[in-house]
């Protein structure tokens, strides 16, 4: 079936709240609205003003109530309207949640899922388009997933609301509802910590995920007759897919890093310093980061553009480093 | 004003305490939460603070006397005709070099000095001079350089400033390049061995060879040959040997098998109608083995073994597009019908190419079953990152001497030369000759239940 990215989650949501009676949904605006881009359009009608709770305008409420309700065996997902706002649950989340299993010598656990639309590229301004997976990529006990296709948009959400973990969801706005996809009828999962080969290539890898996924695998495509890249979708970003990401730099022996978060912190620097620690023998030039520059992602259209990564930049990397 | 300084109550169960010392004396000032004076209680010691500033007026104990709770012990007089002292210069608890209250508190400790700033002595480095005849590598090429013995002036760079790149590399040696000849050999090794040991299915080691395996010469082909390109299987399949080869010193060992007992087991099963194969009895019988040589059922990482937990078995099975090699996971616990069954499973599924990647990874160990058609015996390549494989010869009927009833006595007999690989970096040749005759006297006890 064709579905948006924004519908694959709603779907498994959906699917997984039939499955489930545990399945909870939590959030402002979440019932009585559908979510404010309609994320969860019609879950409560169908399963309950008990399930699909609109809450008050407070993340740290909905993320302590959350892990609250996963110690007493639900199952919640905590949807943030906009996930920027996640920093108002921070404490919830680092301390509390993401501590329990620990704190209590593995006997019990947290699942819960924190969803909510992160990313640029539609001039939301600087509340409306961040993307905080580094803040959380520091913090153990934390499972943290970035889909890029409607494919694993739904069955990363099935494997995070499954997981006895806190997922981290990082939906991406600008994919909402650009993205159509044929996914299959019959139910899928996507497990969490494996990454996916999105092209094969021998001459140099551009790891990746969310958003640049479509803008990287395209620059790929355009550029196949002058370099032959691989492209690696991270998906989940903790723990990450190691295995796949030495396999493939001891293949081409460069690398690429292209997120949409901010340079300076980003994740992209743990994963360049491991590979130079740990394949350094494979590398055939220095391992290169694209990434947002380091400010705020400004309104204007122009402005956005110019500090968000898109495909000309993209391109201009991989010609640098293939050169090299 | 006056006002009185009392033993407080520490403590619910206390009712009486000991004043130990006075900090102040009559006529001193003091600050608000000064300490005044030690007490000691059946429960704890501590500094009484005074809840006042002021001037001491009256000290009403004495240094060692007990007083009942609620006692006035001291006055201290807040209305002055001067101006009150500041504050002490130390505060009464200093977080810096005192730590925070409570069991954390380092109060012997001196405080730590900050480092110190150093300016550097010499002036900074200048920038290296433009590359000129010097030739800067990156780490990869190094390596290549040192693994190929290839001396990089003899070619060409095609990356920024000259810089010879991997791909120059790999270039060069595939054009037939001057490698040295002990690197030839790996290589050459790989290609012509006759086993069809398996390609495995996780990714190499970290310590594994390069990936691709340049070829020593250029095979230019003549008129009516015929040029097969790789498939990607087959790359993977190349690729595998090769690193294991280069990774693993093999060492091969060989039992010779007596499987009458299997075969008689076979036979009764055939009646039932059940076709058996031997591979079955293989797995059970070297999975019961792995139990006792555990240093045999593990898998290399960067310069650790990792012993594994569960015994999952990996066979190889011939498909379409080439050797496939899918994992009978927890073999030590399956019997020996149901691991039939699931070799039976894969046979099929092999056939019509649907076995899935998951069903690939995971293989503690491997056993090799090349098929029988005059295949005595072969040196099979160890499944990376396993530090072993067996390898299943031809069972044919040989006379063979026993013993019978104390006379030697020729029998025929249905025998199998079995080959172990094992990966001698990590196995030694007791471990490795022990467990290859467990395994043999394992097949030749003949217990398959």
């Amino acid at each position: 079936m064709l579905v948006t990215y924004i519908e694959a989650i709603r779907q498994a949501m959906d699917e997984e709240m039939a499955r489930d009676k545990n399945v909870m949904l939590l959030g402002e605006d979440v019932g009585i609205l559908g979510g404010a881009f309609k994320a969860s359009q019609g879950l409560q009608e169908k399963h309950g003003s008990d399930r699909v709770v609109d809450t008050p305008i407070s993340e740290s409420l909905i993320i302590g109530a959350g892990v609250g309700l996963a110690v007493q065996g639900m199952r919640p997902i905590l949807e943030m309207q906009f996930i920027d706002f996640i920093s108002c649950g921070f404490d919830q989340i680092v301390n509390s949640a993401a501590t329990l299993r620990y704190r209590h010598g593995g006997q019990t656990a947290c699942p819960i899922v924190i969803r909510g639309p992160s990313g640029g590229g539609v001039h939301g301004g600087l509340y409306h388009s961040q993307n905080p997976e580094a803040w959380f990529f520091h913090v153990p006990g934390l499972k943290i997933v970035a889909p890029a296709t409607a494919y694993d948009a739904k069955g990363l959400m099935k494997s995070a609301i499954r997981d006895d973990d806190p997922v981290l969801y990082f939906e991406h706005k600008f994919l909402y509802r650009r993205i159509k996809e044929e996914i299959p009828q019959e139910e899928f999962l996507v497990p969490i910590g494996k990454a996916a080969l999105r092209k094969e290539g021998r001459d140099l890898t551009v790891i990746t995920y969310s958003s640049p996924v479509h803008a990287v695998v395209k620059a790929a495509r355009d550029m196949a007759s002058e370099v032959d890249i691989e492209v690696i979708d991270l998906r989940t970003l903790l723990p990450i897919d190691w295995g796949t990401i030495k396999a493939s730099v001891r293949k081409t022996g460069k690398v690429l890093i292209v997120h949409e978060a901010r340079l300076t912190g980003g994740i992209g620097g743990e994963i360049a310093a491991r590979i130079g620690q740990e394949c350094f023998e494979d590398l055939d030039g220095p391992v290169m980061r694209l990434a947002a520059r380091d400010t705020h992602t400004p309104f204007a259209p122009a402005m956005e553009e110019y500090v968000l990564p898109n495909q000309d930049k993209i391109t201009e990397a991989i010609r640098k480093l293939a050169a090299y | 004003m006056l006002v009185d300084i009392v033993m407080p109550q520490l403590g619910e169960s206390v009712v009486e305490g000991v004043v130990v010392k006075w900090l102040v004396a009559v006529g001193d000032l003091v600050v608000k939460d000064q300490p005044i004076v030690e007490i000691s209680t059946d429960k704890v010691d501590a500094e009484i603070p005074s809840p006042v500033a002021g001037r001491v007026a009256q000290l009403l104990a004495k240094p060692g006397e007990t007083v009942p709770i609620l006692t006035v012990v001291a006055r201290i007089e807040t209305s002055l005709g001067t101006a009150l002292p500041a504050p002490e210069g130390k505060p009464p608890w200093d977080e810096e070099t005192e730590g925070f209250p409570g069991h954390m508190a380092r109060k012997t400790e001196p405080p730590i000095p900050a480092p110190p700033r150093v300016e550097p002595t010499a002036p900074p480095p200048p920038p290296p001079p433009p590359l000129s005849g010097r030739m800067r590598i990156t780490p990869v090429v190094a390596r290549m350089t040192a693994e190929y013995g290839i001396d990089l002036s003899g070619i060409a760079g095609t990356g920024i400033d000259g810089r010879v790149t991997r791909k120059d590399v790999e270039e060069y040696l595939a054009s037939g390049g001057k490698s040295a000849a002990k690197t030839a050999e790996p290589v050459a090794a790989a290609a012509p061995t006759p086993s069809k040991a398996p390609a495995p299915a996780p990714p190499p080691a970290p310590a594994a060879a390069p990936a691709a395996a340049p070829a020593a010469k250029t095979a230019a082909p003549a008129e009516g040959d015929q040029v097969v390109p790789w498939t990607p299987i087959r790359k993977k399949i190349a690729e595998h040997m090769v690193a294991s080869k280069h990774t693993s010193p093999h060492v091969h060992t060989f039992a010779e098998v007596d499987m009458r007992k299997a075969a008689a087991h076979r036979a009764i099963a055939k009646k039932e109608g059940v076709n058996l194969t031997y591979l079955p009895f293989l797995i059970q019988a070297a999975a019961r083995a792995l139990r006792e040589f555990p240093a045999m059922n593990a898998l290399v990482a960067g310069e650790s073994t990792v012993l594994k937990k569960d015994i999952h078995i990996s066979v190889g099975v011939d498909t379409e597009k080439g050797l496939l090699v899918p994992v009978v996971r927890h073999a030590d616990k399956k019997s020996l019908a149901e691991l039939a069954k699931a070799v039976d499973d894969f046979g099929a599924r092999g056939r019509t190419g649907k076995i899935s990647p998951d069903e690939l990874t995971g293989g503690t160990f491997t056993i090799s079953n090349p098929g029988s058609k005059g295949n005595l015996f072969g040196t099979p390549i160890i499944n990376q990152p396993q530090v072993g494989i067996l390898r299943m010869g031809q069972i044919v009927k040989r006379a063979v001497v026993v013993d019978a009833g104390g006379e030697d006595a020729i029998v025929i007999r249905p025998m199998m030369y079995l080959c172990l690989a094992y990966d001698h970096r990590v196995i030694d040749g007791v471990a490795g000759n022990g467990f290859l005759y467990r395994v043999r006297e394992i097949l030749e006890a003949g217990d398959f239940s």
